[in-house]
């Protein structure tokens, strides 16, 4: 549609067109203002005398515009940014209806409006003779869209993460909302405040109805011009309202434009870097000295008491479940998304409370009343949550600001960090010019600057691709080991669980399936959905016959197992990991079964073949060896390996 | 969350829930109960169906309205449409330019007509050339017509523009790869995707034509729109009631226009009204 042919000419005509036709009379009546005589047209002379005339008879209209414009915006500010602070705070069906309220007055003509306005208040005389009742008339009218612009702001920001963000770090709702609100929705703000203005000046339907002749404003002055019957008064009077407008119409223009220079590192140069480092890192530690001294904190150990959580909303996102964390220890959440991680990692952090009856003890201490500004966690939010008003370094110190540190101890402090991520060269860099992987560092090391009693990280890398991501998994491990802090990591990753964890939590559906050291749910699982989530397993159905467990296609002495319990003719379920079920040669297997297909992973191969059970199973071949499909193979079992599970 | 914070969002809400319970709910009731309380009660709804000029009067304002709406659709959505589209020297300029009128109040744009197409406007002037005959639009139902055309014209490009700018370019890629010609692809593709826009937008033009006061107020037209009708009721016939039944009607009809278009498109109404 981009060539320029006969459709294209077309359209353009049509633009021209239209613009003609709202541009015309536009440039007709800036001439009949400046032209002695509009019937004759140009030829007769230009002239200001209009002008001049305008400011004679109509000056007063224009200041109490201007005065009324400004009024209205700041009733608006000091009642709709609060206001549009809440709704977004408070998303309920409650939050709905006013939302619905608060656009009626742009779905319901200014006239009716004027007229129950009238019919209220009409019988005060002193507020009706006054230009208090158009106020009140130009802001049921504007502070719409007041709100809406900065409601679209806080959401587009995502708000609520940042103000968690601040909270996190210790601040209260006074400094959240002055320094990190407020900085961060300017735009909107800004944009609203010229809507609310311009719309304000140009107002008529409202101001008509509810003007004296004492209380003119510029386009009732306008409609009086009109009205006159001089056209050239009228047209140089309109030129003036022109020229109001403009100004007003290009910074509307110029805030709405959008922004560029946005994510100025390539994420590609970034990981080149990256690499580099952590092999540097692996020599040196990222943590070093400064680090250190953190370790020698007693740590805090968390406990969580008969926690439930149940939404507004009815959703039970945590079941009544209890959890120790010991001092300095790495314990990572690990579960299937929606099965309440987050939820439960909000609660230890103070930002959701749990249900009635639960109790959350840092060490001795009950924090459960406790707002997250006070508890002294350290956060990292899943999109970092970094305040995009501030760079680097402001952010890094905001805890330390928050806290009413000293300026050359904060300085300090953010020189540590930055050391101890290796991003001092970012330091000045404002948020919106980092890489994801950066962003990651620098909301790392705001979160441990102020030296947390615990730290809260919420899938950390899930936002990174994948090489970055291990990278960092290792750098986060290294960090946490060296601080010593006690940490409690939510992933939904199990390769990153077992990396990084002390212990792991499994969650499944608001209940934790299984607490344990990674080998610990690897090797024992403690149910089918841990065995599952965690790692393939394959799974035979057996029977017990002559002191072997016998399966389609092969058996197993029961002799050679430990611990297995089962009477003559009863079933049992036996679980394996793939790699426990190698290929070997011909005879020496437990069973025989066909190869479906084979995946070649470099250093070995996973192949799925079928025995004659139900389902296929998945088990390795070591080495070079090649496999066709249709290949009878040997397989052995890890007996040691091997284990059962109770149905759960 | 905790209850200290319920406290605080409470205490900043009440600014807005007192300015409005006051300034506008509360009079909204009494504008109801004005209507519904004269000598006639509700009968007045009624006697606003069965008289002749009150029903005319509806009829001719949801025509025009409906009229100017369909008609800005389909120019503003053209020239949306190409000027997000296309680019070539001036683009901007003209982009401007037909914005500018966004911020006129209603009686400017009435002034504007007058200059277009009144007595003394250049279409007459124009048409007295040609034909020697003089053609005055400006004071009669085409005068109304692109009066209201003209204060919607701008909102509507605007809204046309910034639905296109989100238009997924692949998709007209995709039906095009798959040999659909241009038409087809407005047809099947683009009109499609610019929906939930061309409905929001049409609300908002149509619920402004409306409400419209300013311009034919300026034009002082022969016919008489709804707005006008209310002011007249007012302030020269002092029929309260009356004036209150007939801006109960237009409000229901201009928010039920709105909220339909709402549930319609799905999404948020622009900002725009
Ligand atoms: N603020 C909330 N209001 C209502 N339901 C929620 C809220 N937050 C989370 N939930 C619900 O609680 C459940 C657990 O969510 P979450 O803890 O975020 O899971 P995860 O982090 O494991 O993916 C989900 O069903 C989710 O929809
Ligand atoms: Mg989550």
């Amino acid at each position: 549609m981009n060539k320029r042919n006969h459709l294209f000419y077309l359209q353009l005509a049509l633009t021209l067109m239209t613009c003609a036709f709202l541009l015309v009379p536009v440039i007709q009546s800036v001439l009949a203002g400046v032209t002695v005589n509009y019937f004759v047209g140009i030829k007769s002379g230009l002239t200001l005398r209009w002008l001049g005339e305008v400011w004679r008879l109509y000056s007063d209209t224009i200041f109490r515009s201007i005065g009324l414009g400004l009024a209205c915006l700041v009733v608006d500010l000091i009642a709709g940014i609060p206001a549009a602070y809440v709704m977004v705070k408070t998303r309920s069906r409650f939050t709905r209806l006013l939302e619905e309220f608060l656009v009626m007055p742009l779905a319901i003509p200014g006239l009716a409006i004027a007229l129950a306005i009238l019919i209220s208040y009409g019988w005060w005389t002193d507020f009706r003779s006054s230009w208090l009742i158009i106020l009140v008339g130009h802001v049921i009218f504007t502070l719409p869209f007041m709100i809406r612009s900065v409601i679209a702001v806080m959401t587009a920001i995502n708000m609520e993460e940042l103000e968690e963000g601040a909270a996190s770090l210790g601040a209260g709702f006074p400094k959240r909302f002055v320094g990190v609100v407020i900085p961060n929705v300017l735009s909107g703000i800004l944009a609203g405040s010229l809507m609310v203005f311009t719309l304000s000046i140009g107002e008529f339907n409202l101001t008509w109805m509810l003007h004296t002749p004492f209380t003119k404003t510029l386009p009732v002055g306008l409609a009086d011009s009109y009205a006159s019957m001089r056209l050239e008064i009228g047209s140089a009077y309109t030129i003036t309202f022109f020229f109001m407008i403009i100004p007003l119409l290009m910074a509307m223009q110029w805030v709405s434009r959008p922004r560029t220079g946005r994510a100025a590192t390539e994420d590609n140069t970034e990981q080149a870097r990256m690499e580099n480092q952590s092999q540097l890192s692996e020599t040196t530690a990222p943590a070093d000295a400064a680090a250190s001294q953190a370790a020698r904190r007693p740590g805090t150990s968390i406990r969580l008491t008969r926690c439930a959580k149940t939404f507004p909303g009815g959703t039970r996102a945590l079941e009544s479940l209890d959890l120790e964390v010991a001092a300095g220890e790495t314990v990572v959440i690990l579960g299937p998304s929606g099965c309440g991680k987050t939820t439960l990692l909000r609660i230890i952090a103070g930002l959701e409370s749990p249900d009635e009856g639960g109790g959350i003890f840092f060490n001795e201490d009950e924090v459960t009343a406790i707002p997250i500004e006070k508890r002294n966690v350290g956060m990292v939010f899943q999109s970092y949550a970094l305040f995009p008003n501030m760079d680097v370094a402001d952010n890094i110190a905001y805890g330390l600001k928050v806290r009413g540190d000293e300026q050359d101890k904060i300085r300090a402090r953010v020189d540590e960090m930055l050391a101890m991520m290796q991003i001092e060269e970012l330091r000045g860099r404002p948020i919106n010019q980092l890489s994801g992987g950066q962003k990651q560092r620098v909301a790392l090391a705001r979160a441990i600057a102020v030296r947390p009693r615990v730290l809260l990280l919420d899938e950390p890398l899930t936002a990174l691709d994948a090489k970055l991501r291990d990278v960092l998994r290792v750098e986060i491990d290294l960090l946490l080991r060296s601080i010593g802090i006690t940490a409690v990591y939510v992933t939904h990753d199990q390769a990153e669980a077992m990396a990084l964890g002390d212990r792991i939590v499994v969650m499944s559906k608001g209940r934790i399936a299984q607490i344990g050291s990674p080998r610990d749910v690897y090797f024992k699982p403690a149910n089918r959905f841990v065995a599952d989530f965690i790692g393939t397993v394959n799974c035979i159905e057996s029977k017990m016959a002559d002191r072997c467990l016998t399966f389609p296609g092969g058996c197993i002495p029961v002799d050679d197992l430990e611990g297995v319990d089962v009477t003559e003719g009863g079933m049992l379920n036996i679980f394996f990991r793939p790699e426990h079920a190698t290929v070997v040669e011909a005879g020496q297997g437990h069973f025989q079964a066909k190869v479906l297909s084979a995946f070649f992973l470099g250093d070995r191969t996973r192949l799925l073949v079928n025995g004659d059970t139900p389902e296929p199973l998945k088990v390795e071949a070591p080495g070079r060896q090649a496999f066709r499909k249709g290949e009878t193979v040997d397989i052995l079992l890890d007996l040691e390996a091997l284990f059962t599970l109770s149905e759960a | 969350m905790q209850k200290k914070n319920r406290f605080i969002l409470v205490a900043l809400f009440m600014p807005v829930a007192v300015i409005f319970m006051a300034f506008f709910i509360l009079p909204m009731l009494r504008l109801t109960l004005a209507s519904a309380t004269g000598p006639e009660g509700l009968g007045l709804y009624l006697e606003m169906l069965t008289t002749r000029r009150y029903l005319e009067t509806l009829l001719y304002t949801v025509g025009l309205s409906v009229a100017v709406t369909v008609a800005t659709l389909i120019i503003a959505g053209i020239t949306g449409v190409f000027l997000q589209r296309n680019d070539f020297t001036g683009k901007h300029l003209l982009v401007a330019m037909l914005t500018f009128p966004l911020a006129f109040p209603g009686v400017v744009v009435g002034f504007m007509i007058i200059l277009l197409a009144g007595r003394q406007g250049l279409i007459g002037l124009l048409t007295k050339m040609a034909t020697g005959d003089k053609l005055v639009l400006a004071y009669s139902m085409t005068g109304l017509f692109l009066g209201y055309l003209y204060f919607s014209i701008p909102r509507v490009i605007t809204t046309v523009m910034a639905t296109a700018e989100k238009i997924d370019l692949s998709l007209e890629e995709a039906a095009r790869s798959l040999g659909a010609s241009t038409w087809r692809v407005v047809r099947d593709v683009l009109i499609p995707a610019l929906m939930p826009g061309l409905i929001s937008s049409g609300a908002i033009c149509f619920a402004t034509s409306m409400g419209a006061f300013g311009t034919a107020f300026t034009l002082a037209t022969d016919i008489d729109v709804l707005p006008i009708v209310i002011y007249t009721e007012f302030t020269l016939s002092a029929n309260i009631a009356m004036a209150s039944a007939l801006s109960i009607t237009l409000g229901l009809i201009t928010w039920g226009a709105l909220y339909l278009a709402r549930t319609a498109a799905g999404g948020t109404l622009a900002a725009s009204g």
